[in-house]
C-alpha cells in the first residue's frame, strides 16, 4: 500500500513541477514567437484584433459578372455558416419601425425609402412627445408610413456560386476568410531599408574584437596580478577592484570628449578600442589562476619554460571555465551595447551603425509597420540565439562559473 | 609544430590582418569624413569611392545633406532628388538620411555638430530652430541671401519666414533684418483622417458635408464622434498622439495659446488656454471618453479600422493609403474664436556653420527648396510645398487620395489663422515642452485639476525663459 | 624567495655586453637631451597662444617631457655605474617609447579609423572563416582516436592544412593587399618616417638592453626580473586602462565642476552643480490643499512631495524636481525588478534542481532572453504592450471574459494603458525587465545549489526535517554568496535603467516623466542639452547610490552568513 500512495505522490509533484516549468517555459518564449511570426506578417494583418499568432491573408473568389476576385466572410445566413463573397459595401441603410409596433424594425436602403406626403411638407407623428419624420416603408408590396430609428451601413454579400442570393450584414462584424501565409521577403525589405546586412556584420567584427582584446588583456592582467611579484602590485588591484563599480555613465561624456580630441567620432574603432581593457575581466582572471597551485609553476620554471610557456600551457587551459564565463559577458555586452554607439556613431553613416542602432533608427523609419521592425529585432537576435544553442553548455556554465566566483 | 602553437600562430596571423586590412582606407576618403579632413588625395583607391559616392566629380566639392525622411518612399526620392541636383549645381552631393523623430534626430545632430562630423546641409525642425542658432550650430545665411538675384524671403509662407529671418541681436524680423536661418522645407498641417465606414455604420452625418455647410465646431464634432463612440467599447470617436500639436490646437482654436503674443512668457493659464483644455479633457476618459486613451499611439487603432476621426499631419497620408475602409480627410472644427486653430508645421534646411564651402551650401538650400523639388517631394503625399504658389497648390489637389486634399490648404489659409510652429528664441522650447507636456497629460488623466494647473504651470514653465 | 639566493650567478662582462651597454649610455643620455629641450622649448612656447594646443595638455606635456629626459638621464648614469636600476629604467622608458610610437604611428597611418573599411570588407571574409572552423573540427574529431596514433597524426594534419588555408584565404579576402598597399602609400610625409625609425630605435634598444648578459652585467636579481616581467604583462591592460578608464574618469569629475558644453570651453563653477541637483527645502503648509507657490520660493524651487506629520501637512520643494524624480523612478524601479527577478529565479531554480528528465532544456529556454539584444526584445515588448491590438491586453480580455462566463462576475476588461499611462509604464518596463533577466539569475543560482554539498541535507533529514525547513536552513544560508553576487548585479544593472526607458516611453522618460531614470535623465542632460557638466554631476550621484546599495547589500550579507556561521 505504501510504494503506491508513495509512487502517486512523486507523480503529482512532478506533474506540478512540470507544470510550473512549462508555464514558464511559455512565457519566456512567447515573445521569440510573436517576434518570429509577426515578421512573416503583411502590414495589415499585424494591426488586427483579437491578434492572432500565425500570419494569415485574406481569402478572395471570383463573382460572375465581377471583374475583380472579391473577398470573402463568413456570414450567418438561416443558421448556417456560409462563406459569401462582399460585393458592395458602405450601402447606407435606415432601420424603420411602425409606430404602433416599435419592436418590429425593418432594414431599407436610405435610396428605397420616401418622405410621407412627399419632400416639402413630410408628415411627422408624436413619439414620446417628439415629433418624428414619417417615411414611406415598403413592407410584403404594401406601403406603410413608418419612422426612422437609426441609420448604418451595411454591406452586401453574395453566394460565389449563386450569385443571385445575397444578404446584407454589417461589415466590421463579419468574419472574413483567410488563409496562412508567410512573407519571407519582409526580410529582405528590412535588409534593404536599413542596411541591416551591414549593420551585422560590423557587429559580429566589434563582438569579435572586443571580445578577443578582452581576453587577452585579462588573461595578461589576471596572470600578473596573481603570480608576479612587483612594487605596487597591491594597491594597484585594489584601486582595479574599486573601479568595477563604477557605472559606465559615469565615463561617458569625458569619453565621448577623449574620441572627438583623437578624431575617432563615428568611427568602428571608437565601439572596440576602448572597450578591450576591463577590471572586470582582470579580477575575474586573476581569481581564476590565484587556485591553481604554485608547485606545478616552479616545476615547470625549473624545467626552463618562460613564463609565456607557463601562462598558455598550463594557466590557460586549466581556467577554460573561467575565459568561457569572459567571454560570455564580454559577447553579450559587445553585442547588445546601445548607449555608447547611440553617443558615437552618426545616424547618416549608416556603413558604420550596429545593429541596436539600425533598430533604434528603424522603429522610427517604419514606425507604421511592425512586421518590419520585428523583422530586424529578429535579425538582432536570431544570431546571438543560433550561436547559443550551437554553444548553449558554454554560455550556461560560464554564467554558472560566475555565480560560484561571485 | 603542434596544434597548439599553429593555433596561436593563426591568431596571431588573423590578428594582423585585421590590423593590415584596415588601412585601407586611411587613403580612400571614408564617406564619412568630415569636408574639411577631405583633401584632394591622387592616391585614393577608386574602387571605394565608386561605390560610396556616386556623382561625385574627383577632386572637387562634395557636400553631405540629410533630412529627416517621412516614409521610405521619401529616402529613395531624395537620393535622386541629391543626384539630379548634383549634375545640375555643379558640385557633388551626398544624401543621407537621418534617423527619426523616436530616435532623436536633432539631438545626434547637435551631437555631431560638435565633433565636427555633420553634414554640411541638414533640416531641422521648425521648433529647434532658435536652440541652434543661438548654440551656434548653424550659418546665419542673411549676408549671403541678401547678395542673391532673385531670391525673395516672400516666395515662401509668411509663418515660417517670420522665425527663419528673426535677428535675435536686433529684435527684427523680415527681409532685412539680416539674419536667415535656412529655407523650409515644406509645410504641413493637421486634419481629420475620418474612416468614412465608421461613421456611416454610426450614422452619424458626414464630417466634409458640415464643413462645407459651415456647422463643422466643437459641439458638432463632439456628437458626431460620441455617436461613433457608442458602436462598441473598442470603437473610438476621435483619435490624436500625445505631444504639443494636438494640444495645441484647442487652446489656439479657444483663443489661447502657449505663449504669449512676443513669445516671452507663458500664456498657458489664460481663460482662453484653460477653456481649449477643457475641451480637450472632456473628449477623454475623465470627460465624454469618446477619443482614444491619452498617450496612445492612436494609428495602430486608426489602421485597424477602430476610429472615426483620427487628427494627424499631412505625414499620415501614405501610410493611411495603404487601409482597406473607405476614408478622406476634413477640416478640424471650427472652435469659440471661430477659427480650428490649426498648426502651420515646417521644418527648414540649415547650414552647418563649420562647412568649408558656405556659397555651395546656400546654392543647395535654395536648390532644395524650389517649386521643382518640392513638387517630387509632395508627390509622395507626405507634406505640402512651403512656397506660397498658386501653381503648386492646384498640383497638391491633385494628389489624391484622399479626395478632400482641400482640407489641408483650408488648414494653412491664412483665413482660417493657423498658428507657424516656432523656435523659442527668449527660452529653452525643449525645456518649456518638458514642462508643459507632463502637466498637460496630468490634467488630461484626471490627475491634476484644472484649477491646480491654472495656478502653478507659468511659475514652473516661466522658468525657462531667460 | 630570498634576494641572495635568487642572485644570478656572476660573470665578466664580455666585449659585447660592454658595447651594447655603452651604446645605451649614449641613447639615454641623447633622448634626456631631447625630451629635455623639447620640454623647455614648450615651456618657452607656453606664453605662444598660435599653437593649437591646450594649455592644460601643453602643461601635461612639459610634465611628461621633463619626467621622461630625468629618468632617461637616471637610466644612463644608474647603467655607467652598472647598477640594476638603470636598466629596469631603461626598459621602462623604451617600452613605453615603443608603445607611444607605434601607437602614434598607426594613428598617422590611420590604421585605426581603418577598422571602417575592415567592417566593409569583413564579411568576405565569413566563409573562410567557417573554413577554419571546419579544420578545426576535424582535428578536434582527429582526438577521438587516440588508440590509433597514426589515424589521428593524418586528421591532425589535414586539420592544419585546411585550418592554413583558411587562414591564408581570409587575410586575402578581407582586404589584405590593399591594406599592405595603402599602408605604403601613406608614407607621403616625414612624420611616418620618423615614427617607424622610432619604433625600431626603441624595439633594438629593448632588445638589447633585455639581453640575459646585459642583465648579468648589471647584476639583476631574479625578483627584478618578476617585477619586470610582471609590468610588462601587466602593461597592455594596464596602459588601456589609464587611458580609457582611469584617465577619463578623473576627468569626469573635473568636468563636474564645470559647466562645459561641448561647444564653448569650460567655466569653473565649483560645487555649483551638486548643489543644484540636492538643492531642496521643506515648509509647512497651513491645510494639505494649500498650493505649493504660496510657501515655496517659485523662482528657486518646484513642489516635488507633500507629506504630513502629526497632522501637520509638509511641501518639498526642490531645485531640480526631475531629478529627485529621476531618483525615486530608478529606486522605484529597483524596488519591483530585483525582487521578482531574484525570488522566483531562486524558487525556479530550486525546482529545476530536482532530479527529473529535461531539467537541461527547461534551463536553455529560460536563459534565451539573456543573449537576445535588449533593443530587439523592447522593440518586441512594445508591440506585446499595446493597449489597443496588443497580446498582454488580449490575454487579460481573455481571462477576464472567462472569468464571467465562469463566476458570473460581472468583470470589466481594464484595458489598460500599459505605457501611457504615468501609473503603469514603469512597471511594465520592470515586468518586461524581469522577463529579461529571470533566466541569468536562474542559472545562477542553479549552479549555487549544485554546490551544496549534499551532506548538509542528509544531516539535516536526519535531525528531522522537512523540506521546507531545509530549504530555510540549509539552501538559503549556504547560497548567501550566490545571492550576494545575483542581488548586487541585478541592482547595478537596475540602477543603470536606460535602453528600456529609450525605445519604451514616448516622450523619453514619459508619459508625465514617470520613466524618467537617472541615466535618462544624464543622457538629456549631457547630450540632448549639452549641460555635460551637470551630467557628470549627476553620474557622480550616481555612482555615490550604487555603491552606498552595494555595501548595503555586502553587510547584510556577511552579518547573515555571520549568523549562520555562529
Amino acid at each position: 500500500m505504501k510504494p503506491k500512495s508513495y509512487r502517486r505522490l512523486r507523480f503529482i509533484r512532478a506533474t506540478l513541477i512540470y507544470a510550473v516549468l512549462i508555464s514558464v517555459a511559455l512565457f519566456m518564449l512567447f515573445p521569440f514567437i510573436y517576434m518570429l511570426t509577426t515578421s512573416l506578417k503583411e502590414p495589415k494583418d499585424t494591426f488586427v484584433y483579437p491578434p492572432r499568432l500565425l500570419p494569415r491573408q485574406d481569402v478572395a473568389a471570383s463573382i460572375e459578372g465581377q471583374p475583380d476576385p472579391l473577398p470573402l466572410y463568413e456570414v450567418q445566413v438561416d443558421g448556417q455558416t456560409r462563406q459569401y463573397a462582399l460585393v458592395e459595401s458602405n450601402i447606407r441603410v435606415g432601420i424603420y419601425a411602425d409606430p404602433s409596433k416599435p419592436a418590429q424594425t425593418y432594414e431599407r436602403r436610405l435610396t428605397d425609402v420616401s418622405p410621407t406626403g412627399g419632400a416639402e411638407n413630410q408628415q411627422t407623428v408624436m413619439v414620446e412627445g417628439q415629433a418624428k419624420k414619417l417615411w414611406n416603408v415598403e413592407v410584403d408590396g404594401q406601403i406603410i408610413p413608418m419612422t426612422e430609428v437609426r441609420q448604418t451601413a451595411v454591406g452586401r454579400f453574395v453566394d460565389p456560386q449563386n450569385p443571385q442570393a445575397e444578404v446584407y450584414r454589417n461589415v466590421r462584424l463579419s468574419q472574413p476568410v483567410q488563409n496562412l501565409t508567410a512573407h519571407p521577403e519582409n526580410y529582405q525589405e528590412v535588409v534593404e531599408l536599413q542596411n541591416m546586412d551591414r549593420s551585422l556584420t560590423n557587429t559580429m567584427l566589434v563582438t569579435f574584437l572586443v571580445v578577443v582584446g578582452q581576453l587577452t588583456t585579462s588573461i595578461l592582467g589576471g596572470y600578473a596580478f596573481a603570480r608576479l611579484k612587483f612594487p605596487g602590485r597591491n594597491a594597484l588591484f585594489v584601486i582595479y577592484l574599486g573601479t568595477i563599480m563604477i557605472p559606465f555613465v559615469v565615463l561617458i561624456t569625458p569619453l565621448y570628449q577623449l574620441m572627438v580630441a583623437i578624431g575617432w567620432v563615428d568611427r568602428v574603432a571608437s565601439l572596440i578600442i576602448p572597450w578591450m581593457f576591463t577590471a572586470y575581466g582582470t579580477f575575474l582572471m586573476r581569481q581564476a589562476f590565484i587556485t591553481i597551485p604554485k608547485e606545478i609553476e616552479e616545476a615547470a620554471l625549473i624545467d626552463g619554460a618562460s613564463r609565456w610557456q607557463i601562462l598558455l600551457r598550463i594557466f590557460v587551459p586549466a581556467t577554460v571555465p573561467s575565459l568561457a564565463t569572459l567571454a560570455t559577458f564580454t559577447f553579450l555586452y559587445a553585442w547588445n551595447s546601445f548607449f555608447w554607439p547611440l553617443v558615437i556613431i552618426n545616424t547618416g553613416n549608416e556603413a558604420n551603425h550596429v545593429l541596436t542602432l539600425s533598430l533604434n533608427v528603424l522603429r522610427g523609419r517604419a514606425s507604421d509597420t511592425p512586421n518590419l521592425i520585428l523583422a530586424g529585432a529578429a535579425i538582432s537576435i536570431i544570431p546571438p540565439v543560433l550561436l547559443y544553442i550551437l554553444a548553449q553548455r558554454f554560455f550556461v556554465e560560464s554564467a554558472t562559473s560566475s555565480g560560484v566566483k561571485g | 609544430m603542434n596544434r597548439k602553437s599553429l593555433w596561436i600562430i593563426l591568431s596571431a596571423l588573423i590578428m594582423a590582418s585585421l590590423l593590415l586590412s584596415a588601412c585601407a582606407p586611411a587613403a580612400a576618403p571614408a564617406p564619412t569624413q568630415a569636408p574639411a579632413q577631405q583633401p584632394a588625395e591622387p592616391t585614393s583607391a577608386p574602387e571605394v569611392k565608386s561605390t560610396e559616392a556616386p556623382a561625385q566629380p574627383a577632386g572637387e566639392v562634395t557636400l553631405r545633406w540629410r533630412t529627416r525622411p517621412d516614409n521610405k518612399e521619401e529616402t529613395g526620392v531624395y537620393a535622386s532628388v541629391s543626384d539630379e541636383l548634383a549634375k545640375r549645381l555643379g558640385f557633388g552631393l551626398k544624401y543621407e538620411p537621418g534617423g527619426s523623430e523616436s530616435s532623436s534626430y536633432q539631438d545626434v545632430l547637435k551631437t555631431e555638430i560638435a565633433a565636427g562630423t555633420a553634414p554640411d546641409v541638414f533640416w531641422i525642425p521648425g521648433t529647434d530652430v532658435a536652440d541652434f542658432a543661438t548654440r551656434g550650430l548653424i550659418l546665419n545665411l542673411g549676408e549671403m541671401a541678401a547678395k542673391t538675384q532673385d531670391f525673395d524671403v516672400n516666395n515662401f509662407y509668411a509663418g515660417p519666414m517670420y522665425h527663419l529671418t528673426y535677428n535675435p541681436e536686433t529684435d527684427k524680423t523680415g527681409a532685412d533684418s539680416g539674419a536667415l536661418w535656412g529655407l523650409p522645407r515644406d509645410v504641413s498641417t493637421f486634419a481629420l483622417y475620418l474612416n468614412l465606414d465608421l461613421l456611416n455604420e454610426a450614422g452619424a452625418p458626414d464630417p466634409r458635408e458640415l464643413a462645407k455647410e459651415g456647422k463643422w465646431d466643437w459641439g458638432v464634432f463632439l456628437a458626431v464622434a460620441k455617436q461613433v463612440r457608442a458602436l462598441g467599447s473598442d470603437i473610438y470617436g476621435y483619435g490624436a498622439n500625445a505631444w504639443w500639436g494636438p494640444y495645441g490646437v484647442w487652446l489656439n482654436a479657444a483663443g489661447g495659446g502657449f505663449f504669449n503674443e512676443d513669445r516671452t512668457a507663458c500664456a498657458l493659464n489664460t481663460p482662453e488656454s484653460l477653456k481649449g483644455l477643457e475641451f480637450e479633457k472632456s473628449l477623454y476618459k475623465a470627460g465624454e471618453d469618446v477619443a482614444v486613451p491619452y498617450g496612445e499611439d492612436s494609428e495602430p487603432p486608426f489602421r485597424a479600422g477602430k476610429v472615426a476621426m483620427f487628427q494627424n499631419g499631412r505625414w499620415a497620408t501614405p501610410g493611411t493609403r495603404q487601409v482597406d475602409f473607405n476614408w478622406d480627410v476634413v477640416e478640424l472644427p471650427n472652435g469659440p474664436s471661430g477659427t480650428p486653430g490649426n498648426w502651420l508645421f515646417w521644418g527648414a534646411y540649415a547650414v552647418n556653420p563649420k562647412t568649408p564651402h558656405p556659397e555651395e551650401a546656400w546654392k543647395l538650400v535654395q536648390a532644395l527648396t524650389e517649386a521643382e523639388t518640392q513638387g517630387k517631394i509632395a508627390a509622395l503625399g507626405a507634406n505640402i510645398p512651403s512656397r506660397v504658389s498658386q501653381e503648386a497648390l492646384d498640383t497638391f489637389l491633385t494628389l489624391t487620395p484622399p479626395t478632400n486634399n482641400q482640407a489641408f490648404l483650408n488648414g494653412i489659409d491664412p483665413k482660417s489663422q493657423p498658428t507657424a510652429e516656432g523656435p523659442l528664441w527668449a527660452g529653452s522650447w525643449p525645456e518649456y515642452d518638458a514642462i508643459m507636456g507632463p502637466a498637460v497629460q496630468a490634467v488630461i488623466t484626471g490627475d491634476k485639476s484644472l484649477e491646480e494647473f491654472a495656478k502653478t504651470i507659468c511659475d514652473e514653465a516661466n522658468k525657462v525663459f531667460k | 624567495m630570498t634576494a641572495t639566493a635568487a642572485a644570478l650567478p656572476h660573470l665578466s662582462e664580455d666585449r659585447h655586453t660592454t658595447l651594447w651597454l655603452n651604446v645605451a649610455v649614449l641613447w639615454h643620455a641623447g633622448f634626456a637631451l631631447l625630451l629635455a629641450a623639447s620640454g623647455i622649448f614648450l615651456l618657452v612656447s607656453l606664453a605662444d597662444s598660435t599653437i593649437p594646443i591646450a594649455t592644460g595638455l601643453r602643461v601635461f606635456l612639459i610634465a611628461l617631457s621633463l619626467l621622461g629626459g630625468v629618468s632617461s638621464a637616471c637610466a644612463a648614469i644608474f647603467i655607467t655605474r652598472r647598477d640594476q636600476r638603470g636598466r629596469m629604467l631603461s626598459l621602462v622608458i623604451n617600452y613605453l617609447g615603443f608603445v607611444v610610437c607605434l601607437a602614434f604611428d598607426l594613428h598617422i597611418l590611420g590604421v585605426y579609423v581603418g577598422l571602417d573599411v575592415l567592417a566593409g570588407t569583413f564579411k568576405y571574409g565569413l566563409p573562410f572563416l567557417l573554413l577554419g572552423f571546419i579544420g578545426y573540427l576535424i582535428g578536434a574529431w582527429g582526438d577521438r582516436h587516440e588508440d590509433f596514433p597514426q589515424r589521428q597524426q593524418a586528421y591532425r594534419r589535414l586539420s592544419q592544412t585546411i585550418s592554413l588555408i583558411a587562414a591564408g584565404l581570409w587575410l586575402l579576402s578581407v582586404g589584405l593587399l590593399e591594406g599592405l598597399r595603402a599602408l605604403l602609400q601613406q608614407f607621403n610625409s616625414p612624420l611616418p618616417f620618423i615614427l617607424t625609425a622610432g619604433i625600431a630605435v626603441f624595439a633594438v634598444l629593448l632588445r638589447a638592453v633585455g639581453r640575459r648578459s646585459v642583465a648579468e652585467a648589471l647584476h639583476t636579481k631574479r625578483q627584478h626580473e618578476e617585477t619586470l616581467t610582471g609590468l610588462l604583462f601587466l602593461s597592455p591592460n594596464l596602459l588601456g586602462f589609464l587611458l580609457f578608464f582611469a584617465a577619463p574618469l578623473l576627468f569626469s569629475l573635473l568636468i563636474s565642476f564645470t559647466n562645459s558644453d561641448a561647444f564653448n570651453p569650460p567655466d569653473w563653477v565649483g560645487l555649483q552643480n551638486y548643489q543644484h541637483l540636492l538643492n531642496v527645502t521643506i515648509q509647512p503648509l497651513s491645510s494639505s490643499t494649500q498650493l505649493a507657490n504660496e510657501v515655496l520660493d517659485v523662482k528657486i524651487y518646484n513642489e516635488l512631495a507633500r507629506f504630513e506629520i502629526l497632522g501637520q501637512s509638509y511641501v518639498i520643494g526642490a531645485q531640480d524636481k526631475l531629478f529627485w524624480l529621476a531618483l525615486r523612478n530608478t529606486l522605484v524601479y529597483c524596488l519591483m525588478a530585483v525582487p521578482v527577478s531574484v525570488i522566483p529565479a531562486l524558487l525556479l531554480a530550486t525546482l529545476l534542481n530536482s532530479k527529473l528528465p529535461g531539467m537541461k532544456l527547461f534551463r536553455a529556454v529560460y536563459f534565451l532572453p539573456s543573449v537576445a539584444a535588449i533593443v530587439g526584445i523592447a522593440l518586441i515588448w512594445q508591440w506585446l504592450y499595446n493597449s489597443a491590438i496588443g497580446y498582454i491586453n488580449y490575454f487579460i480580455s481573455l481571462t477576464v471574459n472567462f472569468a464571467n462566463s465562469l463566476f458570473n462576475a460581472g468583470w470589466v476588461d481594464p484595458k489598460l494603458q500599459w505605457l501611457s499611462d504615468s501609473n503603469s509604464a514603469l512597471i511594465a518596463i520592470a515586468l518586461m525587465a524581469v522577463w529579461a533577466t529571470l533566466g541569468f539569475n536562474i542559472v545562477l543560482f542553479l549552479s549555487g545549489l549544485q554546490s551544496i554539498p549534499r551532506d548538509l541535507y542528509e544531516a539535516a533529514t536526519v535531525d528531522g526535517a522537512n523540506p521546507t525547513q531545509q530549504f530555510f536552513a540549509v539552501t538559503v544560508p549556504m547560497l548567501a554568496p550566490t545571492t550576494f553576487f545575483v542581488l548586487t548585479t541585478t541592482t547595478i544593472q537596475a540602477m543603470q535603467l536606460f535602453e528600456q526607458v529609450f525605445i519604451l516611453s514616448n516622450p523619453l522618460g514619459g508619459p508625465n516623466n514617470s520613466t524618467l531614470s537617472l541615466v535618462v535623465y544624464l543622457y538629456q542632460n549631457g547630450f540632448q542639452r549639452f549641460r555635460q557638466g551637470y551630467a557628470s554631476a549627476t553620474a557622480w550621484v550616481l555612482f555615490i547610490v550604487i555603491f552606498g546599495l552595494t555595501l548595503f547589500q555586502y553587510r547584510r550579507q556577511r552579518s547573515s552568513s555571520g549568523a549562520y556561521e555562529g
